[in-house]
């Protein structure tokens, strides 16, 4: 919209994905590796434990070539790639929170101080001095996630941000503890895992037992807290956020549950260590670190995938739309565009007038700034594979074009624009491939619901479109001729008579047993 | 089609106001740059050294000493590098966003693999530093590789800075491949903008073994005058070639540009002056130094003259953005509502962590002689 789209062939959402799931699991480590390093090295000078030592020397270097080179760089690198992919949003969230960013700019300095010297201390300082210099990595790190998680979960949760625009309302925001102390439990778990990994490759087998057996005190009640922290956290997102993740498509809820999974192995392997720590071999130890990678990314997949549409909940839509006016808006408003248009609204418009020849063409300009955020064309979330699955012909394809913030509970803006900039879009779309629906498919009751209404609807009794329809199944498949007067929001969506009465026939099917006919609708009618 | 010539398109500011006064930023930027440009210049020109010394140390053994002595710095001048470029990222994007976001975005993938460079040339030099010693051929050539790699950042960087300051260029490269592809190859300042800043590094990179000779001064003479030499006759050449290359800059520059340091802007003239004589200063001092062996005029005076002009170079250097986007920016564009809430607890932690800082050099032992032996 205001800026211009990087057009990334296989979906920029992926390189996100790929810098932010690396990066969160080096910078967690970095957390509670700290705490784990002086807390270690103090246990190890109190009980004389030189073995113990040598390795957490090892340990440490291992520790900060990965924090500090990788974590370090991976870091900036999330902000290098939200500045190329949403720079609008990358923008308020400067604008919004530069001195949050500031402070953790100056608690990133001292962490980043702090652990070179630790490092470069091992041999050279007193004791006392060098656990001083841990510490103070610590709290540095800690402080950064302390600042960090502000801004993070105020995306999700903005709160009451929204109408008062005030810093620290923003910063406090609803999720801000919970996820908070799910993070810090998250650190402190992985320090242990990471313990594993360079504990595998000491020979003493009495070493490695002492190493897995603390690293386990680290790993096994965070892991366990994890569970109510988490749910604590659910329940801190307001509800209306997991709709969608109840949708046909319940992305969130298979990751989420995936997540739950990979969190009960990664206990479940600990287990294991802890029970053989003698026979730990690396490849055991990177597969834990594997799994607990996997569940934690999950994690951070499901907070992203539950705020779609939108990168600020509530106030700014994925393709860099705002969701109301106000001042200083740019005209990036969805009603805007669907005054002025699209063509005329947005900037990084090449051909700002539609004409008959270039209808493809202003097409695929507009799915760039309005629907290339969270698609593309033939790959990632690839409109082509969408549209094949559904077997959608031109027309349908243009009518769904309506309903799009309807789908899946919502997780997708609205299209945005004029109608004739709608046929664009659509005659891009359909330029993509052209179906032509197999008529066999029409007489599948099934399959017309799948492919027309279960984007919108569930396969449910008290779904709308169960409760909603005439009883008698020739009202029932006479009124399907006009979607939108059963309810304005539908899609004009042209089914022909086989696909009526096949729909019809099907959805009699599905009514809940012992009642043949609808259920008193006058509840979904009094609704709408 | 949109014709070059036609008002470009600029992105608007977001509607979220500044929160604090335009020139608290400003004022932050041009700091930050500093500090940051003066730990890449050390960090660049140790690397390019290190290699030359290893190259040659053949013919001259006491170049191997070199080798290793400087390469074991550069991981933690690359932390320093990237540790304060953090800050004058932030705040270039506080106040030039709109500039800064497209003309990244044009050249996105350059841009993105900034990361991936980034992360092998560390990788590198860190094995450079631990190997430099047991295996001097491996180490020499990753030291190459890393060092090649971040010449490649530097010059993706100029590239995207200049793209930055001239949105006239944008919608046509955008809309003729909206892929990330674009760099700024056309801009005739590229080059020799590049190599004015590749140059001062390397003269810094002199300067870097002279602050050496100085640490090592008392404890290991003979090899403290021999880099003595070698890094000061380095900072006095490139010193020089920089007079052609900066000349070279400000020709390439349009005519309006190059008059603001000419007399038409008073501050700019002024830096520029500044930093003309002073470099010739430099110069000077420095043969004097080495001509008397007195290291503490190559170190501290040199050093101090050498960075006041690197300060003038980026006042400079933010004169010129400023003049190249003035007919699309002004500072009275934005809505400014200071968070008093909040700015001055960054004030407060900003200076307390520069306290802490230095007391956690102090108590290292960096700051007295009876420093800790090097590693
Ligand atoms: C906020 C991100 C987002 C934006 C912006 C977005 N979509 Fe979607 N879209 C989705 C998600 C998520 C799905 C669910 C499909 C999935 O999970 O694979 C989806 C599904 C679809 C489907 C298939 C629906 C179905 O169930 O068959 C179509 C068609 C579609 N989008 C078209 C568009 C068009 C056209 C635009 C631009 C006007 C657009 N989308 C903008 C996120 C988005
Ligand atoms: C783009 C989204 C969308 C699609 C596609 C869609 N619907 Fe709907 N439909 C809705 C919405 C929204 C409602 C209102 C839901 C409510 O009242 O909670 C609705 C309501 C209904 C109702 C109830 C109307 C009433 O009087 O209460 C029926 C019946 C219905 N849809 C049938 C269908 C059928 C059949 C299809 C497929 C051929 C279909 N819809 C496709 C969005 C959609």
């Amino acid at each position: 919209m205001n800026y211009p789209v990087w057009d990334v062939l296989f979906g920029s959402g992926l390189l996100i994905a790929l810098v932010a799931g690396l990066h969160v699991f080096v910078s967690h480590f970095a957390v509670g590796g700290g705490l784990f390093l002086v807390l270690t090295e103090r246990k190890a000078r109190r009980t004389n434990d030189l073995a113990l030592l040598n390795w957490l020397k090892a340990h440490t270097r291992f520790f900060a070539l990965l924090t500090v080179v990788f974590g370090a760089v991976s870091g900036v690198g999330i902000w290098f790639t939200i500045g190329l992919i949403s720079p609008s949003a990358t923008s308020d969230l400067i604008h919004i929170f530069v001195w949050g960013w500031a402070i953790e700019w100056v608690t990133f300095f001292i962490e980043i101080s702090a652990v070179l010297l630790y490092l470069y201390g091992w041999d050279k300082l007193p004791p006392k001095l060098h656990e001083w210099y841990g510490w103070i990595y610590f709290l540095a790190a800690f402080s950064s996630l302390v600042v960090i998680n502000g801004i993070i979960t105020f995306m999700l949760t903005p709160g009451s941000w929204i109408d008062v625009h005030k810093f620290w309302i923003g910063f406090f925001n609803p999720t801000y503890l919970p996820s908070v102390f799910f993070r810090t439990a998250i650190c402190l778990a992985l320090a242990g895992i990471y313990a594993l990994i360079t504990a595998s490759v000491q020979k003493d087998p009495d070493l490695k037992t002492r190493i897995v057996r603390w690293g386990a005190l680290w790993t096994v009640p965070s892991l366990l807290a994890l569970v109510p922290l988490g749910w604590w956290y659910i329940h801190e997102i307001p509800a209306s956020l997991f709709l969608s993740a109840r949708g046909p498509m319940p992305t969130a809820t298979h990751f989420a549950s995936l997540a739950w999974i990979l969190l009960a192995v990664t206990f479940a392997l600990m287990l294991l260590a802890v029970f053989t720590p003698r026979r730990l071999h690396l490849v055991f130890a990177l597969l834990v670190a594997l799994v607990a990678l996997g569940a934690m990314d999950s994690f951070e997949f499901v907070r992203e995938d539950v705020r779609k549409p939108f990168v600020i909940e509530n106030y700014l839509y994925d393709n860099s739309l705002y969701a109301s006016s106000m001042p200083g808006d740019g005209g990036f408003t969805v009603d805007n565009l669907n005054n002025t248009g699209v063509l005329h609204a947005a900037n990084w418009i090449n051909q700002r007038n539609l004409t008959a020849g270039n209808q493809v063409e202003v097409g695929h300009e507009i799915f760039r700034v309005e629907c290339q955020s969270c698609h593309t064309p033939n790959a990632y979330r690839g409109i082509h594979q969408l549209i094949e699955q559904r077997q959608w012909d031109p027309a349908s394809v243009s009518a769904m074009l309506t309903g799009l913030s309807l789908m899946h509970n919502g997780v997708m803006p609205p299209f945005a624009g004029t109608d004739a900039e709608r046929d664009a879009l659509a005659a891009y779309l359909n330029s993509l491939q052209t179906i032509t629906p197999d008529p066999s498919t029409f007489t599948n009751g099934k399959l017309v619901f799948t492919n027309q209404c279960s984007m919108c609807h569930q396969n449910q009794p008290d779904d709308p479109l169960f409760s909603g329809l005439d009883p008698n199944p020739q009202v029932a498949a006479d009124s399907l001729k006009d979607l939108p007067s059963l309810f304005p929001l539908m899609p004009a969506l042209k089914l022909n008579q086989t696909q009526r009465t096949s729909l019809v026939q099907w959805l009699n099917t599905q009514r809940p047993a012992g009642k043949p006919g609808a259920p008193p609708s006058s509840a979904a009618q009094g609704g709408n | 089609m949109i014709h070059p010539g036609v008002i470009p398109t600029i992105p608007a500011i977001d509607p979220n106001p500044l929160p604090a006064p335009y020139w608290v930023f400003k004022l932050l930027l041009l700091v930050t740059f500093y500090l940051h440009i003066l730990a890449m210049n050390l960090m660049l020109g140790g690397a390019a050294l290190a290699l030359l010394a290893r190259l040659t140390s053949s013919r001259h053994p006491m170049r191997s000493r070199i080798f290793l002595d400087v390469a074991k710095k550069i991981p933690t001048l690359l932390a320093a590098t990237i540790t304060l470029g953090i800050a004058p990222l932030l705040f270039v994007q506080v106040i030039y966003g709109q500039y800064f976001y497209t003309s990244t975005i044009l050249m996105a993938w350059p841009w993105f693999l900034v990361l991936v460079l980034l992360i092998a040339a560390y990788y590198g030099f860190y094995f450079v530093a631990h190997n430099g010693k047991r295996r001097p051929g491996a180490a020499g050539v990753v030291l190459f590789l890393s060092l090649a790699l971040v010449l490649l950042i530097g010059f993706i960087y100029t590239n995207n800075f200049t793209l930055m300051q001239t949105p006239a260029r944008w919608a046509a490269r955008y809309f003729a491949d909206p892929s990330g592809w674009n760099l700024n190859l056309a801009d005739p300042t590229l080059i020799p903008r590049y190599l004015h800043f590749i140059t001062a590094a390397v003269a810094v990179g002199g300067l870097l073994l002279v602050l050496l000779a100085l640490a090592r001064w008392k404890h290991d003479p003979e090899y403290a005058a021999y880099i003595f030499r070698f890094g000061g006759k380095t900072f006095e050449y490139a010193t020089m070639a920089q007079f052609l290359i900066g000349l070279w800059f400000l020709i390439s520059l349009p005519r309006d540009l190059r008059m603001l340091f000419m007399g038409d802007n008073p501050i700019a003239t002024a830096m520029f002056g500044v930093g003309v004589l002073g470099s010739l200063a430099a110069i000077f001092l420095m043969s004097e130094a080495l001509r008397r062996q007195n290291i503490r005029m190559g170190a501290f005076g040199v050093t101090g003259v050498t960075a006041a002009v690197i300060l003038c170079m980026s006042i400079m250097r933010d004169n010129l953005r400023d003049a190249y986007l003035k007919p699309y920016f002004h500072p009275s564009q934005f809505a400014v509502k200071t968070q008093w809430a909040v700015f001055p607890l960054f004030l407060g932690i900003f200076i307390g962590g520069v306290i802490l800082w230095l007391v956690m050099l102090r108590r290292y032992g960096l700051f007295t002689s009876t420093r800790p032996t090097e590693e």
